[in-house]
């Protein structure tokens, strides 16, 4: 599920790297708000607590065990600005040091998996948390982190024009369900042992579960999206762009393999992607800069 | 206490590991973008981007066959992407994106291998990363391996005590026994983040780590940044006929 560098094309990496950056940045704001509870050193070594809980395997029968990701575990206990910081942090030494994802990749990962992924398996616990069924909510919410975080993950390389046969869907989706399943029973039982080990959960206020839910709702809505258009045709982005209007010049940014074939001959295609790549990063990097700035500015404060 | 052998690569006396994280950082993302811009490699740039990785792993006295097996770790995702695609027709693509996912993964191990964490953290925050953030994961780095090892004691001590045995009738209490390991584990890492926060404070941390030399450009990184650009944009530019 962690995509590698190389697959994605620019306009996708680097719309997703906007996208995940302020989203970071707002989640960070929201975990430093909650002093107490998120102090620098706790939310770094919760982080290698993720590295450390994926080295115990869950025998799982037939042979095999499995482990686990732990967004939503991470959510439910720490709450989910701070889990969302967590996980990022964890992707990132994951594609520095694990080859585990892209680094240029990197913003779809956060973002199927830190932003998107987390908001939409922590949806059930946020509705349900406090009622008799909170265990199916859990259950339900490990679930749909993993599907949800795989879903985005296949539209994005089908929309950057990479080809997934209708096999490899079927059975990309079939695996995403097994290791859902299993996310959810594993947090489910260690949730379970935190409960006997007497650690309270993240108690969120009303209007947090509210938003958080309908941030959730948001993020499964956008996946569900997502699949749809990119199983619809491999041109889905390309008659986006059309009906939208901004057809002509935008249209060379988002290199569909189609759109190559077309335009054979000419080097503006490539121009184009390289182009969307350097105004992606033109707005990435003054965002990350303001972003860094608000928080000197808040610790000096 | 285990490490990473990419820990081991950082201390080598190489030219690479000597150079500005900024530096590398920067070439690493311009040949990243290179790689990613070609739809289509040829043969002729495949080579010459190859080549790039090649002279990054002698100037920095990496194993090459090292390199090549953590490049390798992204085969089980971009391998069936690139079967899929070979089976529906189309081989020339499917190897090009084989080739651009290993070729890109081999230029961050180069440079991850390099540079030791710490620094290569300082660089991104330098390009503009929040401070924030990248404290939390050189926090994060730090305690990984003794976490880690904390967690592979905890599996030996299991193992010991007769649960690796695959009956059947026990999986259900090893299911159990597996959950409240990894709440024991949360706990005590709660715990330590705790101490850990006190002892800063006690020691007069205010919100960020003082690095102890300060980052300076010389001439071999203007030369190796100035190269790297060069070269990568000339590849992308002089293999047209693959575009």
């Amino acid at each position: 599920m962690h995509i590698p560098d190389g697959l994605l094309s620019p306009a996708i990496w680097a719309g997703a790297y906007a996208v995940s950056a302020a989203a970071i940045g707002i989640a960070a704001r929201q975990a430093q708000r909650s002093a107490q509870e998120s102090h620098l050193p706790l939310l770094g070594v919760m982080g290698a607590f993720v590295f450390a809980a994926q080295m115990v395997n869950f025998p799982l029968g037939f042979g095999t065990s499995g482990h686990l990701v732990g967004s939503v575990l991470l959510a439910v206990t720490l709450g989910p600005p701070a889990a969302m910081v967590v996980m990022t942090a964890v992707l990132l030494v994951q594609a520095l040091v694990f080859q585990d994802g892209g680094l240029l990749a990197l913003g779809a990962n956060v973002f199927n998996m830190a932003v998107a992924g987390l908001l939409a398996g922590y949806l059930p616990w946020a509705l349900w948390g406090r009622s008799r069924l909170r265990w199916i909510a859990l259950a339900a919410g490990g679930f749909l982190s993993v599907a949800v975080s795989g879903a985005l993950a296949m539209a994005e390389l089908a929309l950057s024009g990479v080809r997934i046969a209708p096999v490899l869907a079927w059975a990309a989706a079939g695996l995403f369900a097994i290791n859902g399943a299993i996310e959810g029973l594993l947090t489910v039982a260690i949730v379970r042992a935190l409960a006997v080990l007497q650690t309270r959960t993240a108690e969120a206020s009303a209007t947090a579960r509210r938003v958080t839910a309908a941030l959730g709702i948001a993020a499964l809505s956008l996946a569900t999206g997502a699949v749809a258009m990119a199983s619809q045709s491999p041109d889905a982005l390309d008659s986006l762009v059309e009906r939208t209007g901004i057809a002509g010049r935008v249209r060379a940014w988002v290199a569909t393999p189609l759109a190559e074939y077309r335009l054979a001959w000419a080097p503006d295609s490539w121009w184009g992607q390289a182009l969307a790549g350097l105004a992606g990063l033109a707005l990435i990097y003054p965002l990350a800069v303001a972003l860094a700035r608000a928080f000197r500015k808040r610790r000096s404060a | 206490m285990h490490h990473l052998v990419v820990d081991e690569w950082t201390r080598r006396p190489g030219w690479l590991q000597r150079l500005d994280p900024r530096a590398k950082l920067i070439v690493l993302l311009a040949f990243l973008v290179c790689v990613g811009t070609f739809r289509k490699l040829t043969v002729a740039a495949v080579l010459a981007l190859g080549g790039l990785v090649a002279a990054g792993v002698i100037l920095g006295k990496l194993p090459a066959r090292g390199v090549a097996a953590r490049a390798l770790l992204v085969a089980p995702f971009a391998g069936p992407l690139a079967v899929a695609s070979a089976l529906s027709g189309q081989t020339g693509q499917a190897i090009s994106l084989l080739m651009r996912a290993l070729l890109s993964a081999a230029a961050v191990v180069v440079i991850v291998g390099a540079t030791p964490m710490p620094r290569l953290l300082r660089g991104m925050e330098w390009l503009g990363a929040p401070r924030f953030f990248v404290l939390i994961v050189q926090f994060l780095y730090r305690y990984l391996f003794l976490l880690s090892e904390q967690a592979q004691h905890m599996r030996l001590a299991a193992l010991s005590r007769g649960i690796g045995s695959r009956h059947a009738g026990i999986r259900r209490v090893l299911w159990r026994a597996a959950g409240g390991a990894i709440g024991v584990l949360f706990v005590r890492s709660h715990a330590r983040a705790a101490a850990i926060h006190r002892a800063m404070l006690a020691r007069g941390f205010r919100g960020s780590l003082v690095p102890l030399e300060e980052l300076r450009m010389r001439l071999a990184d203007w030369v190796f940044l100035l190269a790297g650009i060069t070269l990568s944009a000339a590849i992308r530019l002089g293999v047209r006929s693959g575009s």
